[in-house]
């Protein structure tokens, strides 16, 4: 009790709180040193805090100073100073006292303003402008202002882009790129040259929408299942799948996808589709059975915000959540405004088992809902009548009892009543999504170091500083949520932010090229790719949003230049400089992914079953590879073959066994939003391709195809080149076909050409 | 503070190693490699002994009381119930009260090592044996535990040890999977691949499971019907055309490492089967292995294998003792002593052949042993009355053996009764630094760069325990 200072005589800076912070501190945290980037030397430096983004001082409030929190120990693991004889408890106190009272410094100023930062000029986090189209020697190669700018950087080195495909090669490519299915012999056959017009057709077919949904699908990290011990199916998780393709075919304005994936609930005009598409928060990895669930709490969200950062900003704010980022401008406290903003998300669930919902407006779910209150209270009243009537207790009814009381109510006037209150209110679909139960949401506090049970200094909701000059508004709330994700929405989907236009457009950019522009499609921030052409990726920007951020636009744009039109010819002496292409000098080579390789090889085979939508399937799978699993014998119930032939963005998702043709051909890490796939060429890939059953089946089909579609060896050679690589053999090609049919079968002949090179890699 | 990723980087990840350009040309010209694969071996970051690893993971995990950490004050206060500071129980499960063991501890070997009654064939190999009495974990729960013991994180989607030591060292034997898993009949541990999954890393890093029957590898043999003859005619055919289609292309390396695929599987269609044929063993090695036991045989065959896999230059082999739930793995909770019983009779014998033949064949001083479940059990019973053992997490023992690794001793301890590492905790991430730093690798360089930083298996923690090194 002697701690406290004597009354009136106030802790004073130069006397008392200087020279003990001297003494204890300034060794570490002084000019010569600075541990963890924290200086306390200064009264501007101690404000600002060190790497952990949270002020070591805040001036008034002693409690919420790291400072004290750690000279008095209340954190074990980090007690400061780590060496040397602790700070006494009047020590302390006289601290307190000196914050409390303002932490005055006399001849400090308040603030001082930081260090210039340089990464603050970073190209990414200003807004695009629209850069001018160059001026090009060769005029005639330009068909639209993409070719412009490739074309002008090849002319600064001296080089010349490379040929145009053929007509056959660019049918190809065209249609395995839009639709992930290659062209069949009547496609062929009335093609006439027009590949405006081929784009257009392509572009309008729901194939489309299977192809490229999948892209987005990786960067949304989707699975059907949880993952962890029991990795339960989402419920209805698919019908988010569903929203995404339908939202592709449809040309939802890009901007508005992002709306509606982030605050679906929120917009003015919520329906079911909006609702499914906040499904979007709800697709990561779920362990029912966390080892901590107050730090579960944070890694869902922070699953949420890494998602959105990365998907839509290119940023890796995640890095931010124990401390200020290592090598972006982006602290803790951005960190934890964003987290503030998915804060009252809550996942609908009783205990392990999740929980849907039902969709619809918002009219709709609450009549639906009033309706169900009304039916349960008209049962509750009918079982109360019944059991009085009966002389048992409605609570402890025994066996017999209850199904006494459930035959007499199914014949009671209260069903009646039941029937027609569902015949008035329908029932509603139902989806899934996270969902907020309030407008109000509890406070968000930085974490220090990360640790759920160490809040700091409270935070409202923002984005990151370095992209906003000034903070978007997130005054939303309604009656049933906060309008946070609403204000995060908008502000994501608007022209002033400087990444969501360039970010997806550089996405739909490494979808078509192999490669984006900027390399790594998930970090546009200092440590990311720098871009090859920064000037079209600006402009291709500023272009898609003033063209009503239309992806099928941004496509046609793409496909209609030279530059997508040009051949994969190499070139040793580009490629001696510019060995990965990064001026486009040609068109990079590269293989299709595991689902087109599928589908490809279903559609020749002549046994796509093209149903579009709806709940996943359960292709078949080699019995071998329920080895690895728990419970081989419950996990898999393959379905009948002609319901599982369907293209694979429809098999299901199981985040504890990937359909093993899948996963080795490279699909993507479903944990977290994948900005690219990966190509490797593998033994196990061709084991799978070549002595694996789903390749095999398709070889047979497609043999059994070629005799009912052609008669002799000839022409059925010629014909399985026309369906599989959409030309015609050439005489050499014909003639080892030939020579192998002598000996060798049809099926045979089949599986090799299902395995070619050329069916993985067009041309 | 602007740190870029290099080409060097770039050519490490995609496979190139250290001494990537020139190592991998070298070896292309040899013919033994194709252009890019990117398992081609690498240098590790500095010379070591080990040169493989295998990990006997005992799923469900063992009780470190009834095997490698002997604690008489448990049979003091045997019946009596816990009063210690710390959480007892996983899941809302009951607590009881504290029980002995009911196997009996002795100094094994020259060492004294204490080893339980449970392990009477490994126990010949105390003196080579470093048994980490103070191993501790953050998770109680199976799924989360077996993932951060195979992969450093509680979290799904993370690379595997495996997968590390394959991405970091390559392999020698492209005809085989440089990285192998065989699971236990009854079922593979909970996660599934989870567990030996590449995560964010190339799938080629991934594990492959090897089964014992005929076709040890998905998809290895040629579809029913089709023979040799036939397979190698269809394979010359594609290669044929592929070859015709790649002369136009010659730069493509992608393509060629595509059709070197192909070939790589046709042979390792014949080494892979060599490996499980095990009908030429002599009658002496049956026996050894317990292969004509019942209670030995599917453990032992997977050990005589993993011998045979380690002989063909395997970078990584992880075996796992039972599978499925509850009693049909480590997981004693009804009754850990019956259970330990036939766990560790099942492994023990096929475990210490195979140490006496690495020993035989000088293999020994090349492969480092490791052997453990994803925690440990509690001293306390689980209920009351009945002789099963809940999760403990905060203290469980390990061992390591073999190249590089200082045999006969026990490193840290628990607390009086078992519960708790208190002296020398070793994590599991610190066990992962072991792991990498004995196969030559340095864990805080062993990086792969994903979501915006260099990740490693440690994540932000991982010491070295110096005194595992011989």
């Amino acid at each position: 009790m002697l701690l406290i200072s004597v009354a009136g005589l106030a802790a004073d800076f130069e006397r008392d709180v200087r020279p003990l912070l001297a003494r204890k501190c300034f060794g570490c945290h002084g000019a010569g040193l600075q541990k963890s980037h924290l200086r306390l030397d200064r009264r501007a430096d101690m404000l600002r805090g060190g790497e952990s983004g949270i002020p070591a001082v805040v001036p008034g409030k002693s409690a919420d100073s790291l400072l004290i929190r750690y000279v008095s120990g209340t954190d074990p693991k980090l007690v400061m100073p780590p060496a040397g004889p602790r700070l006494t408890a009047a020590e302390i106190a006289l601290l307190k006292e000196w914050i409390d009272e303002g932490a005055r410094w006399p001849g400090e100023a308040e603030t001082v303003a930081a260090k210039a930062d340089p990464r603050l000029a970073h190209w990414a986090f200003h807004a695009p402008g629209k850069p001018a189209v160059p001026a090009t020697r060769d005029a005639a190669w330009v068909r639209n202002p993409i070719d412009a700018f490739v074309l002008s950087k090849l002319e600064a080195k001296g080089w010349r882009p490379a040929a145009r495909a053929t007509d056959g090669d660019l049918l190809r490519r065209m249609y395995l790129d839009i639709t992930g299915l290659p062209p069949t012999i009547a496609e062929q056959d009335a093609f006439r040259g027009d590949f405006e017009e081929l784009a257009r057709e392509l572009l309008a077919r729901g194939s489309y929408g299977e192809r490229w949904a999948r892209h987005w699908l990786d960067v949304v990290r989707y699975g059907d299942t949880n993952g962890y011990e029991r990795d339960e199916i989402k419920p209805q998780v698919w019908k988010f799948r569903d929203y995404v393709i339908r939202s592709f075919n449809s040309d939802k304005p890009f901007d508005r996808f992002v709306m509606e994936q982030l605050a679906g609930d929120e917009l003015p005009d919520a329906n079911a589709e909006t609702l499914l598409a906040t499904g979007y928060a709800r697709l990561g990895p779920w362990d029912d059975e966390p080892a901590d669930p107050a730090e579960d709490r944070f890694d869902q969200l922070d699953d949420v915000l890494n998602t959105t950062a990365q998907g839509f900003l290119g940023l890796t704010l995640a890095c931010a959540r124990c401390h200020n980022h290592k090598f972006e401008p982006l602290t803790t406290k951005d960190y934890y405004g964003m987290i503030a903003v998915f804060n009252g998300l809550e996942r609908p669930r009783n205990g392990r088992t999740e929980l849907d919902r039902p969709i619809g407006t918002w009219a709709e779910i609450d009549r639906f809902n009033e309706r169900e209150k009304k039916i349960a209270g008209l049962r509750e009243a009918a079982k109360a009548e019944w059991a009085a009537a009966a002389g048992v207790d409605v609570k402890k009814l025994s066996k017999e009892q209850a199904k006494a009381m459930a035959e007499a109510l199914g014949k009671l006037p209260v069903e009646e009543e039941v029937a027609r209150l569902k015949r008035e209110t329908a029932d509603l679909p139902r989806g899934y999504f996270m969902e907020e139960r309030s407008a109000t949401v509890k406070p968000t506090h930085i974490l220090i170091r990360g640790k759920a049970t160490s809040p700091g200094p409270e935070v409202e909701p923002s984005v990151p500083a370095v992209l906003a000059k000034t903070q978007p508004t997130f005054a939303f709330a309604g009656t049933r949520t906060s309008g946070r994700r609403l204000g995060l929405a908008r502000w994501i989907a608007s022209r002033e932010n400087p990444l969501t236009a360039r970010v997806i457009v550089n996405r739909v950019w490494q979808w078509h090229f192999g490669e984006g522009i900027v390399r790594t499609a998930n970090d546009f921030g200092v440590m990311g790719d720098k871009p090859s052409h920064e000037a079209l990726i600006d402009w291709l920007a500023v272009w898609f949003m003033d063209n009503g951020w239309s992806l099928k636009k941004l496509h046609a744009l793409i496909l209609g230049s030279n530059t997508y039109r040009m051949a994969r010819t190499g070139n040793a002496a580009y490629a001696a400089a510019d060995p990965e292409n990064r001026l486009l000098w040609r068109m990079p080579y590269r293989r299709l992914e595991a689902e087109a390789i599928l589908d490809s090889a279903l559609a020749v085979s002549g046994k796509l079953n093209p149903a579009m939508y709806g709940e996943f399937v359960y292709p078949k799978m080699q019995k071998e590879a329920l080895e690895g699993s728990s419970d081989p014998g419950k996990i898999w119930k393959p379905f009948e073959e002609e319901k599982a032939s369907r293209r694979a963005i429809y098999y299901i998702v199981k985040r504890s066994l990937m359909v093993p043709l899948l996963e080795v051909l490279d699909l993507c890490d479903t944990a977290r939003p994948a900005a690219k796939r990966q190509t490797t060429s593998v033994a196990p890939q061709a084991l799978q391709l070549f002595n694996g059953d789903f390749m095999n089946r398709q070889a047979k089909y497609f043999a059994e195809r070629l005799r009912r579609e052609a008669q002799g060896d000839a022409a059925r050679i010629e014909r399985a080149y026309r369906l599989a690589l959409a030309r015609r053999p050439r005489a050499g090609e014909r003639e080892a076909m030939l020579r192998f049919l002598r000996t060798g079968s049809l099926e045979e002949m089949c599986r090799v050409i299902l395995n070619l090179n050329e069916f993985a890699y067009a041309n | 503070m602007r740190i870029k990723k290099t080409r060097r980087d770039f050519i490490w990840q995609t496979g190139g190693g250290f001494a990537g350009v020139a190592l991998l040309d070298l070896l292309t010209r040899d013919g033994r490699v194709s252009a890019n694969s990117i398992l081609a071996p690498k240098k590790p970051h500095f010379a070591a002994k080990a040169k493989r690893a295998v990990f006997l993971f005992m799923n469900g995990a063992p009780s470190q009381v009834d095997t490698f950490d002997y604690k008489p004050e448990l049979t003091k206060y045997n019946g009596q119930a816990y009063k210690g500071p710390l959480a007892v129980g996983s899941n809302g499960r009951p607590v009881g009260y504290l029980m002995q063991s009911p196997f009996e501890f002795k100094p094994r070997g020259k060492s004294g090592l204490l080893i339980s009654d449970l392990f009477p064939h490994t126990s010949k190999f105390a003196d080579d044996l470093c048994v980490i009495r103070s191993m501790y974990t953050d998770t109680a729960a199976h799924a989360s535990g077996c993932l951060q013991m195979n992969t450093g994180s509680i979290f799904l989607g993370k690379p595997s040890a495996g997968a590390w030591v394959t991405y970091g060292l390559g392999t020698d034997n492209q005809s085989l999977p440089a990285f192998v898993v065989m699971t236990d009949p009854r079922g593979g541990p909970i996660g599934s691949a989870s567990n030996w999954t590449a995560g964010y890393m190339p799938a080629a890093y991934q594990g492959t499971l090897f089964r014992s029957g005929a076709a040890p590898l998905l998809d290895l043999q040629p579809p029913a019907g089709v023979d040799d003859r036939t397979q190698r005619q269809s394979l010359d055919l594609l290669k044929q055309l592929n070859e015709e289609h790649l002369a136009a292309r010659a730069e493509e390396t992608e393509l060629a490492a595509r059709i070197q695929s192909y070939e790589l599987a046709y042979r390792m269609q014949m080494e892979a089967a060599a490996v499980v044929d095990l009908s030429r063993e002599t009658a002496a090695t049956r026996e050894r292995y317990g292969l004509d036991d019942r209670l030995t045989a599917d453990f032992g065959r997977k050990c005589l294998m993993t011998r045979r896999l380690l002989e063909k230059g395997v970078r990584f082999v992880q075996l796992y003792s039972g599978g499925g739930h509850i009693e049909d793995t480590w997981d004693g909770h009804n009754d850990c002593i019956t259970n330990h019983k036939l766990h560790a009779g099942e492994t023990d014998k096929p475990i210490a052949a195979l140490m006496e033949d690495l020993k035989a064949t000088g293999l020994w001083d090349e492969t480092l042993l490791l052997w453990g479940g994803e925690f440990g059990r509690t001293p306390t019973s689980e209920g009351v009355g009945k002789p099963g053992r809940d999760h403990d997490w905060h203290g469980f023992s390990m061992w390591l053996a073999g190249a590089g690794v200082k045999g006969g001793q026990a490193i840290g301890a628990t607390d009086e009764l078992g519960f708790a590492a208190v002296e020398e905790r070793v994590h599991v991430s610190d066990l992962h630094a072991t792991l990498l730093h004995l196969l030559g690798l340095d864990h805080t360089k062993l990086t792969y760069f994903y979501q915006g930083f260099n990740q490693r298996i440690t994540g932000i923690r991982g010491e070295v325990v110096r005194k595992v090194l011989a």
